[in-house]
């Protein structure tokens, strides 16, 4: 008995062993939008039974497992999807519909207006420090490499960027959210400054050329947004040789990588090529620089993350230049110029929300001695000597509603106090600008995304507010195409140095209109632009009794009745991938503008707004030769110029002309000779570049006499310039950072 | 009674053996499809195959190198066709699932993997990147190396970086089909701990070595 009890559980159990595995075949459609999809996980939970969906979206598989199950479908594009279902011993089909998933990588974003360079995920990435430091002509500088980007004009006698019709202080340039007040180098009238920062202390910028977000305030026309580095991957050493400077760093990483620090110090003198070379400017003290640099960057252990960078630098130079008067032979500016700059910042999740807060301080002094030269005696005439002391403070807190979307606001204070002293006149110039600003990213679908804004502000020195709202929508036409629309509403103070009475103003405004067609594939981008951009309330001023030996016109703003308008159309194609191992860019921009404001008597087509602008550049490195080699090129139509004076209250144009067109070819070469050779200690970097290689004779503009009968062309301070040098870092292969400070 | 304590733990242990060698089958039919995958979509349904065996059997951390292997396949075979766009997404794949796997077992394996997903990273943009994941892909190399020295897998991918990286950069074929031999040798010797333990590597060794001029 008991045998056969055994008998029967083992036939028992055999017979259910068979059972169990009998395969029954399941299988279905995967789709979305009627559309099959591929690659589809389909699983049959806690077991290993399961399939992949094929191109079709269908998939197929047999399992011997009975009763109710639950069957998934996951990929990584769409929602999971879990449908529960009864096997027996008959097969069955199962089709499912799935949900697309809401994402990063394949949402739109609004582009309208701006341009990201940084390496995020996207395949539109532009000017990366990389591309600025092999981007012939633009001189190793983030300003310069930006001229080579639709929308932004070609000025070579001041320093900023002038975007679309505005004047170079409409564009604001920020440092991880804080504004910097002073970043561009004192520089004597006619000679643009340089960019104060390094370029490899940001690892990506957002150039925004209009439309941009209501977290940014009092531009008129752009911003530039940069994003300093976070920790360095090494410790290092760096230095730098060359004719025209000396430099050297280094950079040390904790042993638990959650802290660096390090320090730079350089000193640049041009003495040396003006012996070389034929300058058009005569330098009685060539330009000399000397500046440091520190950082410290720390990641706490609740994860927040501190970063400060500090730097101060000086500067002189002396220019001679044939005098326009005929009672003296010379006239002579003399620069001395001083700068701070300290910048702090934090930045922390919690839970769902992130703070984002930054301070930055800085001091910039500015003393200029004019003076006029007869039969070889020095006349000291005039004294302008200008300090501005700035804090600025932000705070952003963001929170996350889903994958692409996002609530932010904060507030921002701007606090200005400037000490002119020319002459007899005393200035201070106080002003408190505190800001508010609300924003959000609304992400509807991965085809249809909005952001809509507000920021408020209000000036001590003006006492007034305002309120700018912002709004853009941006739209997937198709997998490769997207296209968006921006709106918005700018404001800015008066710049200080117009303010000169006690006249009541007000701030200046603009509107953005921004429509863009964007299409971008592996390698490649094609971005087209149309914009129309109005100002209102732009200040009027009038020429106050202008030195009477110096071109420097001194002008005091009375009223906000001035406006204008500028429009245009802009073309970027970008192409990484038609031909091994080079890429390029082309970008044209169409720009008509006219304004009244400052000392124009009536609209004009300002004297900064050239109407056509191409510019074109190239990059081929030759792996062989371990070289890149670079070339650009810009063409600028003739921009307009005049003489304007003040007569009897009443401005008049006394001359006027038009500059002769634009034309620069540079080009550049960069040697690794150590380039893959994995035990090398120490990695080097030569440079040689040539800007303007044919030589143009380049106009920026024309001075004139205090009575209008002589002038005398604003040229560059040389036609052609060679620049030659190397640059070793020990410790780490650090081939980015030292294609630097390419003059 | 005796007899039917005996007949149910034989049935018992039937069972479990069963239970046992059902995900020593499948893992091994499984494993026996890495050399016949050719195609992005072959590579993609296996990791799926893996991910299915990885969700049930936690604790195991060879279904999860597995999944994160076939998409680091996966991911060589975009690099190689130039679809450097979809690498990111890919490589983020891998390392989900090789997260799971270390954090069951740490081991050279793993961290080959890992080094393997840092070069996918750095493909994406090397330029850009080569400081990144450059360096982080070789610190990964070097501490797998020094933890399991005699590791054909590991000789393996060296063999490749090296056969890959133009001669100004440091590399040649003809070292690299040098080392290629030094991997071959290391399979022919090297043994896996289980039969579910990484052994994929041999064919390419050889394939390259064929590749040379005689």
């Amino acid at each position: 008995m008991k045998i056969k009890f055994h008998k029967i559980t083992f036939t028992l159990f055999f017979f259910s062993f068979i059972l169990n595995f009998a395969q029954v075949k399941i299988s279905g459609k995967v789709t979305f939008k009627n559309k099959g999809i591929a690659e589809v996980n389909v699983t049959l939970k806690d077991t290993y039974d399961g399939a992949t969906t094929d191109a079709e979206g269908n998939f197929s598989f047999e399992t011997s497992e009975k009763g109710a199950q639950k069957l998934t479908f996951s990929h990584i594009k769409y929602y999971e999807i879990e449908k529960e279902i009864n096997i027996d011993d008959k097969d069955q089909t199962v089709n499912v519909d799935v949900k697309e998933q809401i994402n990063e990588i394949d949402a739109v974003v609004v582009s309208a207006g701006s341009i990201e360079a940084s390496d995020k995920k996207r395949a539109t990435a532009l000017l990366t420090p990389i591309d600025i430091y092999t981007t012939a002509g633009a001189d190793g500088q983030i300003s310069s490499a930006l001229n080579y980007l639709p929308g932004v004009q070609k000025v070579g006698e001041t320093e900023g960027l002038f975007v679309r019709g505005g004047t170079g202080t409409e564009s604001k340039i920020f440092m991880d959210g804080s504004l910097i007040n002073n970043y561009f180098s004192s520089s004597v009238p006619g000679i643009a400054g340089r960019d104060r920062f390094n370029t490899s202390l940001f690892k990506g910028n957002v150039f925004s050329s209009g439309g941009y977000s209501a977290l940014y305030g009092q531009a008129l026309s752009g911003a530039l947004m940069l994003e300093s580095v976070d920790l360095p991957d090494q410790s290092s050493y760096d230095f730098g040789v060359s004719p025209i400077f000396l430099s050297g760093g280094f950079q040390k990483l904790g042993d638990n990588k959650n802290y660096s620090y390090g320090a730079t110090a350089g000193y640049s003198n041009l003495n040396l090529m003006q012996k070389i070379f034929n300058f058009n400017t005569d330098f009685i003290d060539a330009p000399q620089g000397f500046n440091g640099d520190m950082n410290f960057r720390l990641k706490t252990k609740s994860g927040g993350f501190i970063k400060y960078y500090g730097m101060f630098d000086t500067n002189t130079m002396g220019v001679k230049t044939e005098s326009l008067e005929p009672n003296y032979d010379f006239a002579l500016v003399k620069l001395k110029g001083k700068n701070t700059y300290h910048n702090l910042s934090f930045k922390q999740k919690f839970g769902k929300y992130l703070l984002n807060a930054g301070t930055s301080y800085s001091f910039n002094q500015s003393d200029l001695k004019f003076s006029t030269e007869t039969n070889n005696v020095e006349d000291v005439e005039s004294k302008v000597s200008n300090d501005g002391n700035y804090i600025n403070f932000k705070a952003v807190v963001d929170r996350k509603i889903n994958k692409i979307s996002a609530l932010r606001g904060g507030f921002e204070l701007n606090y200005a106090n400037e000490k002119l002293n020319f002459g007899e006149i005393n200035k201070n110039y106080r002003d408190l600008i505190s800001s508010a600003f609300m924003e959000t990213d609304l992400g509807f679908s991965n085809h249809l995304s909005a952001k809509i804004g507000v920021r408020a502000e209000n000036s001590s020195y003006l006492n007034k507010t305002n309120i700018a709202p912002r709004f853009a929508l941006a739209y997937r036409l198709a997998k490769d195409w997207t296209t968006s629309f921006a709106y918005g509403l700018f404001f800015q103070n008066p710049e200080s140095k117009y303010i000169n009475s006690s006249a009541k103003l007000d701030f200046q405004q603009s509107q953005h209109f921004i429509f863009q067609v964007q299409r971008s594939t592996e390698g490649r981008s094609l971005r087209f632009e149309a914009f129309y951009k109005k100002y209102d309330e732009l200040i009027k001023t009038q020429n106050i009794v202008p030195n009477a030996d110096q071109n420097q016109q001194v002008q005091t703003a009375f009223n906000n009745n001035g406006n204008g308008f500028a429009k245009g159309l802009e073309l970027f194609w970008r192409d990484k991938k038609t031909f091994e191992n080079i890429d390029y860019w082309i970008s044209y921009s169409f720009l008509d503008s006219k304004r009244d404001f400052l000392n124009y008597p009536f609209n004009l087509k300002p004297n900064f707004a050239s109407e056509h602008t191409i510019s074109a550049v190239a990059k081929r490195f030759i792996p062989k030769w371990k070289t890149g080699i670079n070339l650009s090129y810009t063409y600028a139509k003739g921009r307009p110029y005049y003489d304007i004076i003040t007569q009897n209250d009443i401005n008049i144009i006394r001359n006027e002309g038009k500059l002769k067109d634009y034309n620069a070819l540079n080009l550049s070469f960069n040697y690794l000779p150590n380039l893959g050779k994995k035990d090398a200690k120490a990695f080097t970097i030569f440079v040689l570049s040539v800007s303007n290689v044919l030589g143009n004779k380049n106009i920026y503009g024309y001075n004139f006499s205090q009575n209008g009968n002589r002038s005398s062309a604003v040229v560059p301070p040389v036609n052609t310039f060679v620049f030659v040098g190397m640059f070793i870092s020990f410790g780490v292969d650090k081939t980015q950072d030292a294609i630097n400070n390419n003059l | 009674m005796r007899k039917q304590i005996l007949s149910f733990t034989l049935v018992l242990f039937s069972l479990l053996s069963f239970a046992q060698s059902t995900y020593e089958k499948v893992m091994k039919e499984k494993i026996g499809k890495i050399e016949t995958c050719k195609t992005t979509e072959d590579f993609q349904v296996l990791a799926n195959d893996f991910q299915r065996i990885a969700d049930k059997e936690k604790g195991k951390w060879q279904p999860n190198y597995y999944a994160a292997f076939s998409y680091i396949q996966k991911g060589r075979i975009l690099m190689r066709e130039n679809k450097v766009q979809g690498l990111d997404e890919v490589a983020d794949q891998a390392q989900k699932y090789l997260d799971d796997a270390q954090n069951v077992d740490k081991n050279a394996e793993t961290q080959l993997l890992q080094k393997m997903i840092y070069s996918l990273k750095m493909m994406v943009n090397p330029m850009e990147r080569y400081m990144t994941y450059g360096t982080k892909a070789t610190e990964q190399f070097n501490s797998a190396e020094k933890l399991d020295p005699n590791n054909p897998r590991i000789a393996l991918i060296k063999a490749e970086d090296v056969y890959f990286t133009p001669e100004q950069y440091g590399g040649s074929k003809e070292k690299g089909i040098e080392l290629f031999k030094q991997a071959l040798e290391k399979f022919n010797s090297y043994k896996t701990k289980t039969d579910l333990d990484p052994n994929w590597g041999k064919s390419e060794a050889e394939y390259f070595i064929n590749q040379a001029p005689k």
